[in-house]
C-alpha cells in the first residue's frame, strides 16, 4: 500500500535524481569542452545544452548566458532556476523528507548530506577552481543514493516510483539530446559529444569499437539492448515497474500502454525505419510521446482532490474509473510538457 | 566546599559549585551520589578538548540525519539543531519504580476523569471533586466530543507528565500533557547519539534501553482499534514538514512501521475514514493524530483549518475509526484542573497520590487568593491556558511592575490564573565549552495507555543552559540530556 501522494514525491524524486546527474554531466562536459572553443563556438555549445536540458524558456530573459561563469552559475546553483543542480537537490530532500517514514535512513541522510554541502559550496559565489570538486562531490553524492536505493531499500511501491521516474526521465533526456543535435546549427551530429553527454562512450567503444558513426550512435542511443541508459532500455524498466504497481481501476494502464507501444516500435526497428526518411520530426514526435506518459503516470497516481460528496462513486474501491480530473492545486500541480523542463514546483 | 569535591586538575569538574536547590550528582559534602560515582569519574578523566571533540560528534550525527527543532519567532535558520548535553542523567531502579507507580496512578485518574466527563455521567462533578463551572469553562473542554465512544476508556493514549525534583530530591508533578506532548523522538535519539558517541560511558553501567517505544506505541495504539480488530490500519496524522515538531513525527510513523498520512491524504465517505492510495481508498482504524483538536475538522471545528479530515468527527461518533489522544482531552491537562488531580486520584482509584503537586493556590478561591496576593514576589505566576513556559512570571526574578500587572490581571480574571510556590529546580552537571557545571533540569516521562498503561523508561531530560535559570524548554533556548534508568541489578 502506499500513499497516493507518495508514489507521486517518490516519482518525483526519482526524475530530479536523474536530471541532477544529467546536469552534472552537461556542465562537466561544457567545463571541459569549452576552454578549447572560440567565443562564437562556445556560445552555441552552450545554447545547445540549454536546449538539450529544455531550459530555454527559463534561460531566454536572461539574455547570454555565453560566459562560462554565467552558464556555470545558472545550471549548478541559480535558485530561479528550476532545472539547477541545487533546485533539483533541493526538490529530492523535500520530497524525500515528506515521505521519510517509508525510505530507508540511509537515503534521507545522503539526500540531506548533498543538499547541505551543496549549500556550503552554493551559497558563495562559486569560483570556477572550485567547479570540479563540486561537480565531483554531488556525482560521489548521487552514486551514493543509487547505491543505498540498490542494496539498502525494500522493494515496495516506493522504490518501484522512484524507477520509474528515473527511466522516464533519462529517457526524456536522452531524447531531447538528439533533437538539440539534429538541430545543430554546426550542421553534422557530434557522434562523440552525443556519447560523453550520456556516458555512453565506453560502452560505445567496447560494442562497436573506436570509430562513432553519427547513425549508430543514435541506433545506439536509442536502442542499444546492452546500454542501461538507451530508451529501449528505460522503457522495459520503466514497464515492468508500472506492472509492480496496483493501481485503482487501471489509471496507470495508460501510460504503460503508451511506453509499451514505444518499446516495440524501437524494438521492432519501426523508429528507425522512418528516421531513415525524416529523423527529426519522429523524433520529435517520441520526444513529446515519452513527456506524455510521464504526465500521464503523474496524473494516475494522484486521485482528485475535494470533497467525498460529489467523486464518492469515483474513489471507492472498485468503483468506477478513477476520474484522473483536473491535476489539484499545490505540491503536486506539474505544468509543462514538451522540450520545456517538468519541474514539479 | 573542599573535602571530597573533585581534586583540581581532575579536569572538567575543577571548581565545580553546586547551584541552589537539589543537586542530582552530588551530595552536599561533594561526594558523588551513588549512582553517579562510575560517571563522575569517567567526567574527571577528560578534558575540555576531549569533551568538545565529543559535543561535535553529536552535534554532527543530528545535524546530518536533520534532526532538529524550529524557533518560530525567529526568521532565518528557524531550524536549529537540536542541543544535547554529554553528561547524562542516572535514575536508580528503586527511584524508578517509584516514579512509574505514580506516574500510572496520576494517568489512570485522569483517565477516569475524562471517561466520567464525556461519557455524560459526570459521577466526580456530581460528587463535588471538581467544581463544574471550572471544567465546562476550560478552553480545552470540547462540547463536540460528549458521547463519543472510546475504547477503553482510555482517552489519554499519550501522556507526557513533566516532573522535578524540589529541595529535599522528592519529585513532584509540575504539569501534565494529555493533549500532544512531543519530544520522545529526541529522548531515543539522544540515546543513539551517546551511545555512538560516548559507548565507554555505558560500559560501567546497565541501562534500560529505549528503542522499543514505536513497538510499545503500535501495541498501544492497535489495541484502541474499533470494536478490538485485529492487525487495524494504524496511521500517524501530521499538519506537514512545516511543522516544528514533524521529524518526530516521521520518526513515530518510521519507528511504528506505518503511514504518516497529511489531512489531504484522508478523506471521509460514508461515515468512513479512508487514506487515498494509488489502489484507491483504503480504510482507516486508528489515527494517531499530531494536530490540536480545532484543526481536525473544518466541518466541527475551525472552518478555516486545511490540515485536517472533513467528516472526521462523524465517523468517530459512527464509531468506525479512533483517534488517539481523544477529543477534548485539555479539559483535564488545564492549569486549573491540575489542583484537583490528587483529589481525582483519591476519588477514582481510593488511594494516596504517589506524587504530589507543586503546592498550588488557586485564584479564583478567595480565600486563597487573599492569601497569596500580597507576596507575589516570592510565587511563580501561571495563566492556566498556556503552554511551553508563555505567560509564567518568577516572582523572584520580577519587577514591581511585573507584579503590579500580575496582580491587576488576577483580579480581572482568576480563572485563568494558578500560583504556586517557587521550587528550585534540581541540577546536574552541564558541559559549558569550558568546564561542568551545575544547570536546572526537568524530567518529562512518557506514559502509553491502550487496553493497560506502560510507563516508557526514562523521558526527556531538559536543561537550562543558563547558570541559575529555570528555563529549560527548548523554544526558549533550553537543551537536554540523556536520561538513563538503571536496572535492578546495577542499582
Amino acid at each position: 500500500m502506499i500513499l497516493a501522494r507518495h508514489a507521486d514525491a517518490l516519482f518525483w524524486v526519482g526524475r530530479y535524481l536523474e536530471r541532477t546527474e544529467a546536469t552534472v554531466r552537461c556542465l562537466d562536459y561544457a567545463a571541459n569542452s569549452i576552454i578549447h572553443l572560440r567565443s562564437d563556438e562556445a556560445r552555441i555549445e552552450v545554447e545547445q545544452l540549454i536546449k538539450t536540458l529544455g531550459l530555454e524558456s527559463v534561460a531566454a530573459p536572461l539574455g547570454s548566458l555565453g560566459g562560462r561563469r554565467q552558464l556555470f552559475a545558472f545550471l549548478l546553483s541559480d535558485t530561479a532556476n528550476p532545472g539547477s543542480v541545487l533546485s533539483a537537490v533541493t526538490a529530492i530532500r523535500e520530497r524525500l523528507r515528506s515521505t521519510r517514514e517509508r525510505i530507508p535512513i540511509e537515503l534521507w541522510e545522503e539526500a540531506n548530506g548533498l543538499y547541505l554541502r551543496f549549500r556550503e559550496f552554493g551559497d558563495i559565489e562559486l569560483p570556477p577552481e572550485r567547479l570540479h570538486e563540486t561537480l565531483l562531490m554531488v556525482r560521489r553524492a548521487c552514486l551514493a543514493i543509487s547505491g543505498v536505493l540498490n542494496e539498502g531499500m525494500r522493494r515496495d511501491e516506493g522504490y518501484e516510483f522512484i524507477l520509474i521516474g528515473r527511466m522516464i526521465e533519462r529517457s526524456v533526456f536522452t531524447v531531447g539530446l538528439l533533437v538539440a543535435g539534429y538541430t545543430d546549427p554546426r550542421g553534422a551530429i557530434d557522434a562523440t559529444r552525443m556519447l560523453r553527454l550520456t556516458s555512453s562512450l565506453q560502452a560505445y567503444h567496447r560494442r562497436h569499437g573506436h570509430a562513432p558513426d553519427p547513425e549508430g550512435v543514435v541506433r545506439y542511443l536509442l536502442a542499444g539492448t546492452d546500454l542501461p541508459r538507451s530508451v529501449l532500455s528505460c522503457l522495459l524498466r520503466a514497464e515492468e515497474s508500472l506492472r509492480g504497481v496496483g493501481s485503482v481501476a487501471g489509471a496507470l494502464d495508460g501510460p504503460r500502454r503508451r511506453a509499451g507501444l514505444l518499446r516495440a516500435r524501437l524494438e521492432l526497428g519501426e523508429i528507425e525505419e522512418a528516421m531513415a526518411q525524416e529523423p527529426l520530426p519522429v523524433l520529435s514526435e517520441l520526444h513529446w510521446d515519452l513527456t506524455e506518459v510521464a504526465s500521464e503516470i503523474a496524473a494516475g497516481v494522484v486521485p482528485p482532490l475535494g470533497f467525498p460528496t460529489a467523486s464518492s462513486e469515483y474513489l471507492r474501491p472498485g468503483g468506477a474509473r478513477w476520474d484522473a480530473g483536473p491535476m489539484p492545486a499545490g505540491p503536486s500541480a506539474e505544468p509543462g510538457r514538451g522540450l520545456s523542463p517538468e519541474i514539479d514546483p | 566546599m573542599a573535602g571530597s569535591w573533585p581534586e583540581p586538575g581532575s579536569g572538567l569538574l575543577d571548581h565545580y559549585e553546586p547551584a541552589r536547590g537539589f543537586d542530582e550528582a552530588f551530595e552536599s559534602d561533594g561526594s558523588a551520589r551513588g549512582v553517579y560515582r562510575r560517571i563522575v569519574e569517567r567526567f574527571g578523566e577528560l578534558d575540555a578538548g576531549e569533551a568538545q571533540r565529543l559535543e561535535r560528534l553529536v552535534a554532527d550525527e543530528f545535524r546530518r540525519q536533520g534532526i532538529t527543532f524550529t524557533v518560530y519567532s525567529e526568521e532565518e535558520g528557524t531550524e536549529r539543531i537540536w542541543p544535547m548535553d554529554l553528561f547524562p542523567r542516572l535514575i536508580s531502579a528503586v527511584e524508578w519504580d517509584e516514579l512509574e507507580r505514580g506516574l500510572s496512578q496520576r494517568v489512570a485518574a485522569l483517565n477516569h476523569f475524562l471517561a466520567d466527563l464525556y461519557s455524560g455521567e459526570g459521577a466526580a462533578i456530581a460528587d463535588g471533586v471538581v467544581p463544574r463551572w471550572l471544567v465546562v469553562s476550560s478552553r480545552g473542554f470540547e462540547r463536540n466530543a460528549m458521547g463519543i465512544d472510546v475504547p477503553h476508556g482510555a482517552h489519554c493514549n499519550i501522556a507526557g507528565i513533566d516532573v522535578v525534583r524540589d529541595d529535599g530530591g522528592r519529585y513532584r508533578v509540575l504539569e501534565d500533557n494529555l493533549r500532544n506532548p512531543s519530544g520522545i523522538s529526541y529522548v531515543i535519539e539522544n540515546r543513539a547519539a551517546m551511545a555512538k558517541a560516548c559507548s565507554w560511558l555505558f560500559y560501567d553501567h546497565a541501562v534500560q534501553p529505549v528503542e522499543q517505544y514505536g513497538r510499545m506505541l503500535r501495541s498501544a495504539l492497535e489495541s484502541m482499534a474499533p470494536g478490538g480488530q485485529e492487525s487495524p490500519h494504524v496511521v500517524v496524522l501530521t499538519p506537514g514538514i512545516f511543522n516544528a515538531a514533524y521529524f518526530e513525527h516521521a520518526f513515530l510513523a518510521r519507528s511504528m512501521g506505518v503511514e504518516l498520512v497529511e489531512g489531504r491524504d484522508l478523506v471521509v465517505d460514508d461515515g468512513t475514514v479512508y487514506a487515498r492510495t494509488i489502489e484507491g481508498l483504503i480504510a482507516v482504524d486508528v489515527i494517531y493524530r499530531r494536530i490540536d483538536d480545532v484543526f481536525l475538522d473544518p466541518v466541527s471545528f475551525r472552518p478555516d483549518s486545511t490540515l485536517g479530515v472533513p467528516g472526521l468527527l462523524g465517523a468517530l461518533r459512527a464509531g468506525t475509526v479512533t483517534v488517539c489522544n481523544a477529543i477534548g482531552n485539555g479539559a483535564a491537562d488545564d492549569k486549573a484542573v491540575y489542583p484537583y488531580v490528587p483529589d481525582l486520584i483519591r476519588y477514582y482509584l481510593g488511594a494516596e497520590p504517589i506524587i504530589d503537586n507543586v503546592p498550588t493556590y488557586m485564584m479564583w478561591d478567595a480565600d486563597q487568593r487573599a492569601e497569596v496576593l500580597g507576596r507575589l514576589d516570592e510565587l511563580v505566576v501561571k495563566p492556566v491556558g498556556e503552554s511551553g513556559g508563555y505567560g509564567v512570571l518568577i516572582g523572584p526574578h520580577a519587577s514591581d511592575e511585573e507584579l503590579a500587572a500580575a496582580r491587576a490581571a488576577i483580579d480581572a480574571d482568576p480563572r485563568n490564573w494558578i500560583v504556586q510556590e517557587v521550587v528550585q529546580l534540581s541540577s546536574l552537571p552541564s558541559f559549558t565549552q569550558e568546564r561542568l557545571e551545575p544547570r536546572h533540569v526537568d524530567l518529562r516521562p512518557f506514559v502509553l495507555t491502550g487496553e493497560r498503561t506502560e510507563v516508557f523508561p526514562g523521558g526527556l531530560t531538559r536543561v537550562a543552559m543558563r547558570r541559575g535559570s529555570l528555563i529549560v524548554n527548548s523554544s526558549q533556548g533550553g537543551g537536554s540530556k540523556d536520561t538513563w534508568v538503571l536496572t535492578p541489578e546495577y542499582s
